[in-house]
């Protein structure tokens, strides 16, 4: 931190405290109510997933993807194993690759269902927090009816996926749907429209674009900021290129393009293109066998492979090197998180204590992602 | 000025929708009731019709089983397991596929396979099981599963199993050998060759 002044005052916030969304420690210079500089220390919740991969072999380490971004951990799986799909040159069936991007959006709206709920609890809204959890809990029901497991699925495998879908998947998830729809009106009228939570985050933390390309931040955060970038329409993997949908961008509706509301409503309404996107891949889901492709024994050529997929929080990139042998020589995972938060240290100076706790908010990040 | 009154006008009527919103879901409360009191009411397990062989594949996540009388002794499980908490120890069986009742041996799977190996030890961890299901595809007796899942008629499924002890969480599953009949199955008697 430097030399302190006489007025000025060090502060630690964390790591265990509620609003830093997991084991981070934010430490602040202060003048009074004005943060002057601020420093992240990240490290706490330190796994060694990419030398752990090391050891493990090529199927061992999607559990281990799964616990990177625990709250969307469906899309981490999407990204491995489109990743090395590609470097093993598998075509998978057209039923698999329907199933997973309709597991990819639901968990994209549960992620960003929990994104939204902290968010408002963190500028101190606690009613819709309440309501988006329950919303939250049956995409969860939905994921334990398909693989069994609740939270950590491993449910993406290398060539296919661990279940087929239940027999009445689609009425059960249109029924999701057509439940869930109207309630994005009752989240805006609860939080969205409310004047004071307007009050906090309309014009606070402004992310400028030049600054989030500097930073490489990516996702709702970079569209927040009014840059036209999604992996899903630009760099189409899977199958996205066959769907109809659009990129919400921050407009600056009650303040400055890129401010924290922006980067708020963007999630909002990628929400709503998650549900148009669900609803075109149920009503194409082809028959087929899930399991034909997934090979006996995967040992990869070798080779070095990079393939970046959209996860909930940004551009989710994989780098694989493969010696030939049935472990990875090194995998090496770019996370989105990790990115957003170093953007912190810019946008939240000059605001007061309690903005910064909305602005890193507004950032949606998820510390097992950044810490790995 | 036409501003202050605006922004508390804006206030009043926003504070309003929202309360609107809570006083709704306050008086439909027996409809829209979420919560339930955990230990007397339980969520319901969701009806698993996954529309395929059902006994080949488990969806259920909760603690493993291991029929221990059709275990082979193959490994492929303890190698599968990304964190390793299955350990089996296996002594060659003096003769293949006969039983052995001293020790409670059976020979023959219920899949008709002779067994070559006595599994001496086959311990999980359960305190250290991630619950990613990998151990449960390459057996080929289809001996270990999490219960519930396509064998709920022999084990109906418990997602309730903390103990008080951390080393009872570590389940073991091959019967209880001494270590004479250990050393005795490593170094069978001379007569009995003869």
């Amino acid at each position: 931190m430097g030399v302190v002044q006489g007025d000025q005052m060090v502060l630690n916030i964390g790591p265990q405290h509620p609003s830093t969304h997991g084991v981070l420690r934010l430490q602040v210079r202060t003048d009074g109510e004005i943060v002057s500089e601020i420093k992240p220390y990240i490290g706490y919740l330190h796994r060694c997933f990419e030398k752990h991969c090391e050891n493990v072999t090529y199927e061992q380490v999607i559990p281990f993807t799964d616990r990177c971004d625990y709250i969307a951990s469906m899309n981490n799986n999407f990204g491995y194993v489109v990743t090395m799909e590609e470097l093993m040159e598998i075509k998978v069936p057209e039923r698999v690759e329907y199933i997973r991007v309709i597991m990819a959006e639901l968990n994209r709206i549960a992620s960003h269902l929990l994104a939204l709920g902290t968010y408002g609890l963190d500028v101190g809204a606690f009613t819709p927090f309440l309501y988006m959890f329950r919303d939250r809990e049956r995409i969860l029901d939905i994921f334990e009816l398909t693989c069994g497991a609740r939270l950590l699925y491993n449910y993406m495998w290398v060539g296919g996926v661990s279940h087929d879908l239940p027999k009445d998947f689609e009425r059960i998830c249109i029924g999701f749907l057509d439940y869930f729809e109207p309630k994005i009106k009752e989240y805006n009228d609860l939080l969205t429209h409310n004047k004071i939570f307007l009050e906090r985050t309309a014009d606070v933390g402004v992310l400028p674009p030049d600054v989030a390309i500097s930073f490489g931040v990516s996702g709702p955060n970079l569209r927040g900021s009014g840059v036209k970038w999604d992996v899903r329409k630009d760099e189409p993997y899977s199958i996205y290129d066959r769907f109809e949908f659009e990129i919400p961008l921050g407009e600056g509706e009650f303040g400055t393009v890129g401010d924290s509301f922006d980067r708020y409503w963007v999630r909002v309404c990628e929400m709503k293109e998650s549900i148009k996107i669900i609803r075109q891949a149920i009503k194409n889901l082809p028959d087929g066998d899930v399991f034909q492709t997934i090979p006996k024994k995967i040992r990869p050529p070798k080779g070095s492979i990079y393939r970046r997929t959209e996860s909930p929080r940004g551009d989710l990139g994989y780098y694989i090197i493969s010696d030939g042998s049935p472990k990875p020589f090194r995998v090496k995972m770019r996370s989105p998180a990790f990115t957003a938060l170093s953007s912190l240290s810019e946008i939240a100076q000059g605001w007061m204590l309690s903005d910064v706790i909305a602005i890193l908010g507004s950032l949606d990040i998820v510390l097992g992602e950044i810490d790995r | 000025m036409k501003k202050y009154f605006a922004n508390i006008w804006g206030t009043i009527t926003t504070l309003k929708t929202g309360m609107g919103i809570t006083w709704r879901h306050m008086i439909n409360i027996k409809k829209d009731n979420v919560t339930l009191q955990y230990p007397e009411e339980r969520w319901p397990r969701p009806e698993r019709d996954i529309g395929f062989e059902h006994e080949d594949y488990n969806v259920i996540r909760s603690r493993l089983h291991v029929d221990i009388d059709d275990c082979i002794g193959c490994l492929k499980c303890e190698r599968a397991c990304p964190v390793d908490c299955i350990k089996i120890d296996t002594i060659k069986a003096p003769t293949r596929g006969e039983d052995i009742p001293d020790i409670g041996h059976t020979g023959v799977t219920e899949n008709g396979t002779n067994k070559a190996l006595v599994v001496s030890r086959f311990t999980i961890d359960m305190s250290e099981c991630c619950y990613c299901n990998l151990c449960v595809y390459p057996c080929p007796e289809e001996c270990i599963y999490m219960v519930g899942g396509p064998n709920s008629p022999k084990h109906p499924i418990d997602y309730e199993f903390s103990e008080f002890n951390r080393k009872d969480l570590i389940y073991e599953f091959s019967k209880p050998l001494t270590s004479e009949q250990k050393s005795e199955l490593m170094n069978p008697k001379p007569d009995a060759e003869a």
